[in-house]
């Protein structure tokens, strides 16, 4: 339950790590001592010929090159800036009305807006020849704990609207999606009506209290053919309303993404709150600034969604664009049974595949027969695991097997 | 304070295994009591030397000594394992008080007990622990045990003028008369003491469907088979020109007496010795049926339900490894194979059953 809405814009320093789980080489541009400014390329890094850049996010100076933890748990390079609290930044060109699908695509490769919702099935924001869906998810789809936040929605709802059709008229799609919740407040799904009028933009109404991976059957009624782990195989650009209105703040007023929204929650906290943020700040910081940790004595720190996200042993990350949720909560023994063979995740599995069969066929270490069940098919949505009423986890099994088979 | 990790997904359901388990035991002992309370308050022939409280009695004796010895025996079991850990807390017992009552339940009101007893035995110690417990066997322990002492102990478990062996009887030619209330109120010489009261049973099959203890996909499946099937046959068998009502008493006999109801609800949709995905069950499920009605009206058995779930226990393996996918293609494909099957099986059992097939293959034969 969010209670609050914070800013913590001005950290002493900011880390910006050189490398994520994609790119793995980066070429620094600045040296230690120099001075930069908000928006200034300090970096790039390189996924094969895709280039994107790391821009700094405070004005001020370089300081040094740390190798800490980043926030998938891995080792990397951070350069660290130290902020003057100037906030001078650098000009970028803003477009008006009519921004072709180029200049659109040219802005998010040269602010580095490619990863911004990577939880689930969201993919990166690339453009190619193959692209050609554009779906927009407003709330949390297959998230059971993780409440929207509709005031953004409410407050944003022109901006959210024209960042859906500059990201539609960047993948050169014909109409744009935008997934709802049937049961959002009146006043957010009546303010996001208004602003997709006379857009491209349809509205895709679903029960969000239903875990069934609607957002998913959705998109493949959309492509009518078998989905990819990663959806821009099949032509579809997926993300969040938070990328979308990066977006349209990008294009159309020049800010480079410097700023995030992030939801701190779970009982590990004093207070749940949803933070204004710098990218690039410490998490640590921000547990200092609503107080600190409750008094628990085993917690765990879970970054993303619950599904999908990912799990950390240390707290000592820096916070980056692709964050949107934090959740510190007390640890849980949940206790494994045996598989009682209900057939729930066979049901529930959104890709068709059958995930207990799956994790039968990898216990008894039958690769042909992982083969002959189409596990490749399957995109971690983690929908299986949420329905076992043993709570096993099958897809780590699946996991597993994916892994065998190659 | 520390951080522990684990792999994600972190959360899950409210759904649990041992949940699940509960409620299948109340709605066991609501069963079980129920069934006590018929007893007591049944109408026993004059003649006879014994009173509705004698049969009520033997009936709660029967259940409570096959609980008290299943659990004997997973005790006995676990000793011998050295992991007693289990039965700290009353989660461990309840899954050997179901399979004690679902025994006792299935067993006539004849049985001695020393049969009881040893059906316990087989079901428990050969059905159940020797796969490995609870998640692991391939066939249902409850009718292990029950195939045994019925296949044993023929004798002592004799019974005369069960409502299902007045319909074959009555196929072959005799005239009976069934009173609809009376079979509704479980006034009849049952098969098995859990079996009777069909109004509490429904309430109950009503009751798991809506906690998804049971799957309705196999056992609404199965009553409508042996609904499509027993109404094809009677249709065949004893239409009279707008007449209707044998043929209803044949469909009713066969529903509601007989182990039907009482398999739907407790044994069919175990789900650990049935198969996992919609397709699967759903042809778990019309085999089944169709099977329990080839042995009802071919064989020689009255009761062909516990045959026909062992020998769907037995396919589950085989029909599991055929499925690679689950989309509406072949969902739909597995309803059309299965309804034609029904269907085709129902007029081949009716001209059986009336020896006409002899008569209709001739005529087939002549066409070619």
């Amino acid at each position: 339950m969010i209670t609050e809405y914070r800013t913590y814009l001005n950290p002493k320093k900011v880390y910006l790590p050189l490398t994520d789980t994609q790119s793995k080489i980066a070429n620094v541009l600045v040296e230690v001592g120099d001075e930069v400014l908000i928006g200034q390329k300090v970096a790039e890094k390189y996924h094969g010929r895709v280039k994107s850049p790391i821009l700094s996010t405070v004005s001020g100076e370089v300081v040094g090159f740390e190798e800490r933890m980043d926030r998938y748990g891995k080792l990397t390079d951070h350069i660290v800036i130290e902020n003057d609290q100037k906030n001078n930044t650098i000009p970028y060109p803003t477009y008006s009305e009519k921004a072709t699908s180029g200049q659109v695509r040219k802005v998010i490769s040269e602010m580095g807006l490619t990863k911004i919702a990577i939880d689930g099935l969201y993919t990166d924001l690339r453009f190619d020849a193959k692209s050609k869906f554009v779906v927009v998810n407003s709330i949390f789809v297959n998230e059971p704990f993780l409440s929207t936040d509709y005031d953004f929605v409410t407050q944003n709802s022109e901006a959210i609207a024209d960042g859906i059709d500059l990201l539609n008229t960047a993948a050169n799609g014909k109409t744009a999606y935008v997934i709802v919740d049937k049961y959002m407040p009146a006043e957010a799904m009546e303010e996001l009506g208004k602003a997709i009028v006379d857009k491209n933009i349809e509205l895709i109404i679903i029960d969000a209290k239903k875990l069934k991976g609607q957002d998913y059957k959705f998109i493949k009624s959309l492509v009518k053919e078998t989905l990819h782990f990663d959806l821009l195989e099949n032509g579809v650009i997926y993300t969040r309303v938070q990328a979308v209105k990066m977006i349209h703040d990008a294009v159309r007023n020049g800010t480079p993404p410097t700023t995030r929204q992030v939801s701190l929650t779970g009982d590990g906290l004093p207070v749940n709150a949803v933070y204004n943020v710098r990218i690039g700040t410490l998490f640590a910081e921000l547990v200092e600034d609503l107080g600190s940790y409750t008094e628990v004595e085993n917690m765990t720190l879970h970054i993303g969604s619950f599904l999908s996200g990912i799990e950390l042993e240390n707290d000592d990350f820096a916070i980056t664009e692709s964050v949107d949720a934090i959740n510190v909560a007390e640890y849980r023994l949940v206790e494994e049974d045996v598989c009682i063979k209900c057939g729930d995740c066979n049901d529930v599995c959104p890709a068709g595949i059958l995930p207990q069969n799956i994790m039968d066929a990898e216990i008894r270490n039958l690769s042909s027969r992982i083969v002959e069940l189409n596990t490749n098919e399957c995109v971690e949505c983690g929908l299986c695991t949420y329905v076992c009423p043993s709570k096993i986890n099958v897809l780590e099994w699946v996991r597993r097997g994916k892994r065998r088979v190659g | 304070m520390k951080f522990i990790t684990k792999k994600p997904p972190i959360v899950m359901n409210s759904q649990r295994t041992y949940k699940k388990l509960f409620t299948l035991h109340f709605a066991l002992i609501v069963v079980a009591i129920g069934t006590v309370v018929i007893k007591a308050l049944s109408k026993v022939p004059e003649t006879a030397t014994y009173t509705s409280l004698d049969l009520a009695f033997k009936a709660l004796a029967m259940l409570v000594l096959a609980s008290v010895f299943s659990v004997v025996i997973e005790i006995f079991y676990a000793l011998s394992e050295k992991n007693t850990q289990k039965f700290e807390s009353y989660k461990g017992f309840v899954d050997p008080i179901n399979t004690g009552l679902l025994i006792a339940l299935l067993l006539p009101s004849t049985t001695p007990f020393y049969v009881l007893a040893l059906a316990v035995f087989v079901g428990v110690y050969i059905g159940k622990l020797v796969f490995g417990g609870y998640g692991f066997y391939i066939f249902n322990p409850a009718l292990v045990g029950v195939l045994f002492a019925n296949i044993s102990f023929n004798a002592q478990l004799a019974l005369t003028n069960t409502p299902l062996e007045l319909l074959k009887r009555a196929i072959g030619g005799e005239s009976i008369t069934f009173k609809t209330a009376e079979l509704f109120l479980g006034n009849y010489n049952e098969i098995a003491i859990g079996s009777t009261s069909v109004i509490l049973l429904a309430l109950i099959f009503i009751y798991l469907l809506v906690t998804r203890v049971i799957d309705f996909r196999i056992s609404g499946t199965f009553l409508i088979t042996v609904l499509v099937i027993t109404f094809g046959v009677g249709y065949i068998n004893f239409y009279a020109p707008g007449d209707f009502s044998v043929v209803l008493s044949y469909v009713l006999v066969n529903m509601i007496t007989g182990l039907t109801v009482f398999g739907a609800v407790f044994l069919i949709s175990e789900s650990v010795s049935s198969p996992t995905t919609r397709e699967t069950k759903i042809i778990y499920a019309v085999v089944i049926g169709v099977f329990m009605m080839m042995v009802r009206t071919l064989g020689s058995q009255t009761e062909g339900l516990v045959f026909a779930i062992l020998f769907g226990n037995m396919i589950t393996p085989l029909i599991n490894r055929t499925v690679k996918r689950s989309n509406a293609k072949m969902l739909v494909r597995t309803v059309i194979a299965c309804v034609v099957i029904v269907l085709l099986v129902t007029v081949a059992l009716g001209l059986i059953v009336q020896s006409r097939l002899p008569e209709v293959a001739a005529i087939v034969g002549g066409a070619f």
